[in-house]
């Protein structure tokens, strides 16, 4: 009985942690308001006519979806058992391969009625998916760390598309492909004329997509026997195994679908642009490898790390647009350290981020 | 009745070693029927074999007459066949329901989602049906052993098994749940349901067992009544030889004080204190035991001895040299040996082979290590020795410690430090989870080094052991030494009564002093 309520004292304990850290972060939202509000003219109103603009919250969803993706992503592949961190590399190739279909079929045309720019969009997820394929094969059929293959599949990557890209354009970067090879904005009549949040509704269809896959993600997850057997072949795959359901194959798919989402990542973020940026750490930069800080800080949850991966591209569309306000040149390196030292923060005082128990782990069956 | 499982001429082979040997194996229906053996005799291995994990080298399977080929477990539960590990195959996180239905969820929205409703009615009406107290909704963490247990069994349950394979059930059990398992088989052999257990012990397959089958050296040795048998016949069939039960010891004059311990104090991992005021010695030539229910200071008292824990106040000396403060190296180099209470967490390395094992202790010491080199020919001669002299089965020096079962681990643990030469032996639960063959072969080594003038502390909440093997006794309660006796004139009911902390008066205590005592 007493060690009962121990159990429920040390969670409360924990959970308070947590609690914590959303009244505290809320708590200086509503500080910055109040002193904007109070102050007009200081830097707390800049702050705060920033955070609450609609145009911050239009580029916060646009900047998230690639590390949206690329997070829900690696949690099918970890929560499975497999440690994919070379979603970096994935969301490259797709973001390469949608811009480079695109332009081949040729920007303004279509195939079978299907718009250049979505057969892309196609191309890219296809080539992400394969490159996972042969990620999945490297670690489950020939078990290779998978931190080494997945360095391997960044490494290769950032390479491979810059490279191509100046065999077909002369340059690291491709050629713009102007509006028809770009995502349109989808408008959405009334609702798009609410203040501020109508934003929401009036974006490019990846980031529909996008609010569409977490809560679909989060379905799959916790009321399918797919997302069950996810689970169980990355806590015990000993367990899964021995009620008859095949480990090896529960891993491929979970690293496939890593491949597809980050696909989906990929070619929406270059596909947005019309154009693939092939310098220095490509136009990802990144992305990848803070949606395994996002998916962490999540706890694996996908709302939880939704959550996570808006308060990133958020900071990062606030210091975007404090660019822009004179006297507030904020250096975008300093920006992007922030969701790094938010992990390292989290995981030292919160500590409940519960890494599956075979992640990492190579699965034999008893079979022999 | 009918026959449930009927094995004809099962042989396994593996690669230089053969598990089975042309086994014959046949069950009723509605009984329970127990697989005796010592630790590698291949009881488990035929029970995978049953359960469709190995495929056997030769050999039949008749499930209620009918012969089956099982190329998995898959195959097993659609027979009717379930088999629960000795480790669980749980997954922590889920629930006990997410777990029972795992791999065969009940579903809804055109098979899209689980029925997780559905899923715990039924979890919930099987439960019942057997008389099972399982909360459907708990997290498999945060509930006991026994009833993770209880999950596995109505896992196999829900799969629609009714032959029931348990692997050594009750090893993880406390006494009282061991009960409520044997509870468990008798409602479950009511209903209809086919039970087969391994185990290696005696008590627990003439309690729980309508049959037994004994196997040795993988092979079958014989099929027995438990009504018409002993634990005597048992268990010369289970070793192929009489075995004493009780171990013999000769006391013999004591030499010099090896060890000393002096008003030694110490706490517990939580800053409790957990030995109070401990004095005693202990001489050449002489085994000191220490008996007590576990968890009354034992542990901290060895670690203290040993060396992994500093004590609060007091002295410990070795040979003459006050070693309180010494690092645990300088007392191995001293030749004090170890045999450690938690043999994964202390004993081996579980992810090394053998080989490397063998030298756990000694790896900075001559032979094996010259001028920071290591000779591995030397360690691998050396490992082998070990696994000779100690049967220790399969003999496969490269083999990883995991891959081995407990006992077989334990002998090996028990040859190591036994290779050092010692002077001061420390064991703690030396034969614990041991066969009978390996328990009288680690006793005759440990009299063996009394003779040759080694000293032995020993502790073990196995009281006959403890106190057939001791030249004198202490008993343990609440961190006291409540006092130090003969075990040969003591009874079990003044032991007993010590352990429960009470102490026995002047007049008694004079006749089960022992002599020479240096209290």
């Amino acid at each position: 009985m007493s060690n009962a309520n121990a159990d429920a004292q040390s969670t409360l304990r924990n959970l308070s942690y947590r609690q914590g850290l959303a009244v505290g972060t809320v708590g200086v939202f509503v500080l910055v308001g109040l002193l904007g509000v109070i102050f007009p003219g200081s830097i707390a109103n800049d702050l705060f006519r920033i955070i609450t603009s609609r145009s911050t919250l239009s580029s916060a969803l646009r900047l998230s979806v690639p590390i949206v993706f690329a997070a829900l992503g690696g949690i099918f592949a970890e929560k499975s058992g497999v440690i994919n961190i070379g979603l970096e590399g994935l969301l490259i190739i797709s973001a390469f391969t949608g811009v480079l279909v695109t332009d081949l079929v040729g920007a303004s045309s279509s195939v079978f009625f299907v718009p250049a720019v979505w057969v892309g969009f196609l191309a890219g997820i296809l080539a992400s998916t394969l490159f996972s394929l042969l990620f999945a094969i490297v670690c489950i059929e020939f078990r290779a760390d998978q931190i080494i293959a997945g360095l391997a599949v960044w490494l290769i990557a950032l390479g491979l598309a810059p490279f191509a890209a100046n065999v077909k354009y002369g340059s690291p970067n491709s050629d713009n492909l102007g509006s028809a090879g770009t995502f349109d904005q989808w408008t959405i009549p009334v609702l798009s004329d609410i203040p501020v949040l109508g934003a929401v509704f009036d974006a490019t269809p990846v980031v529909y997509l996008m609010l569409l896959a977490v809560p679909l993600t989060w379905f799959v997850l916790n009321h399918t026997s797919f997302g069950k057997w996810i689970q169980a072949s990355g806590e015990n795959p000993k367990a899964l195994d021995t009620v008859g359901v095949n480990v090896n194959r529960v891993r491929y798919a979970g690293v496939l679908l890593s491949g597809v989402l980050s696909g989906v990542g990929g070619a929406a973020l270059s596909l947005s642009l019309g154009q693939f940026i092939g310098n220095g750490q490509t136009m990802v930069n990144g992305k990848g490898f803070i949606a395994i800080v996002a998916f962490l800080f999540g706890n694996y949850n996908p709302i939880g790390a939704f959550g996570a991966s808006f308060l990133f591209a958020g900071l990062e569309a606030v210091q975007l647009r404090l660019q822009q306000v004179p006297g507030y040149a904020i250096p975008d390196t300093l920006i992007q350290t922030v969701p790094y030292v938010t992990v390292i923060v989290v995981l030292a005082l919160v500590g409940k981020t519960k890494i599956p128990k075979a992640a990492g782990e190579h699965y034999e069956s008893g079979d022999d | 009745m009918s026959t449930a499982v009927h094995l004809d001429g099962i042989t396994k082979r593996f690669p230089g070693v053969v598990a089975n040997d042309d086994v014959d194996l046949s069950v009723e229906r509605g009984t329970v029927h127990a697989l005796l053996g010592e630790n590698g005799a291949g009881k488990t291995t035929l029970m995978n074999i049953l359960y469709g994990l190995y495929q056997p080298t030769e050999g039949t399977i008749h499930i209620d007459g009918t012969a089956r080929d099982f190329h998995s477990p898959r195959d097993a539960i659609d027979a009717g066949v379930g088999m629960i590990h000795q480790h669980f195959m749980l997954v922590d996180p889920m629930t006990i329901t997410e777990n029972i239905v795992l791999g065969n969820e009940p579903r809804k929205w055109l098979g899209l989602a689980v029925d997780s409703a559905q899923a715990r009615t039924e979890v919930r009406e099987l439960s019942n049906r057997y008389g099972f107290d399982v909360d459907p909704d708990a997290k498999i963490e945060d509930v006991s052993v026994g009833v993770q247990q209880r999950v596995e069994i109505l896992k196999a349950l829900y799969r629609g098994a009714d032959v029931l394979i348990l692997d050594e059930p009750t090893a993880v059990l406390t006494p009282q749940e061991v009960e409520e398992l044997f509870d468990v088989f008798e409602e479950l052999t009511e209903q209809g349901k086919t039970i087969i257990f391994i185990s290696h012990k005696l008590g627990e397959v003439m309690e729980a067992a309508d049959e037994v089958t004994v196997l040795r050296d993988g092979k079958n040795v014989g099929t027995v009544d438990t009504a018409d048998t002993t634990r005597e016949q048992l268990a010369e069939l289970m070793v192929g030889r009489e075995v004493l039960m009780e171990p013999e010891s000769d006391y013999q004059e004591p030499g010099d004080t090896v060890l000393g311990v002096q008003a030694l104090r110490a706490e517990d991992s939580r800053g409790v204190e957990a030995v109070t005021d401990a004095n005693f010695a202990v001489r050449e030539g002489e085994i000191f035991g220490i008996a007590g229910i576990d968890g009354n200071g034992q542990s901290e008292l060895i670690e203290c001895i040993t060396g992994l824990k500093t004590p609060t106040t007091g002295h410990i000396s070795y040979k003459g040299r006050d070693i309180t403060n010494a690092p645990r190296k300088q007392r191995i180099d001293d030749g004090m040996a170890y045999i450690p209470e938690d043999r994964h967490e202390r004993g081996l390395v579980m992810e090394f082979d053998l080989t490397q094992n063998g030298i756990l202790g000694s790896q900075h010491s001559e032979p094996f290590a010259k001028g920071g080199r290591i000779d591995w020919n030397r360690v691998e001669t050396h490992a082998q020795d070990i696994i000779t002299e100690y049967d220790v089965r399969p003999p496969n020096k490269d083999a990883d410690a995991e891959s081995f079962s407990g006992g077989n681990q334990q002998k090996f643990i028990v040859g190591r430090e036994f290779q050092r030469n010692p002077d001061l032996v420390v064991a703690t639960h030396p034969t614990r989870g041991v066969d009978i063959g390996a328990t009288n072969f680690i006793h005759d080594r440990l009299l063996d080094l009394r003779a040759s003038g080694k000293a032995v502390v020993l502790v073990s909440s196995n009281l006959t052991e403890v106190q057939g093997l001791s030249d004198r006794l202490a008993v343990m309660h609440d961190g006291e030494i409540m006092d130090v006796v003969d075990p040969s004139t003591v009874t079990e009911e003044q032991i007993g009564l010590l352990m429960a902390g009470e102490h026995i008066d002047d007049a008694e205590r004079a006749t089960i002093a022992p002599d020479g005592g240096d209290r």
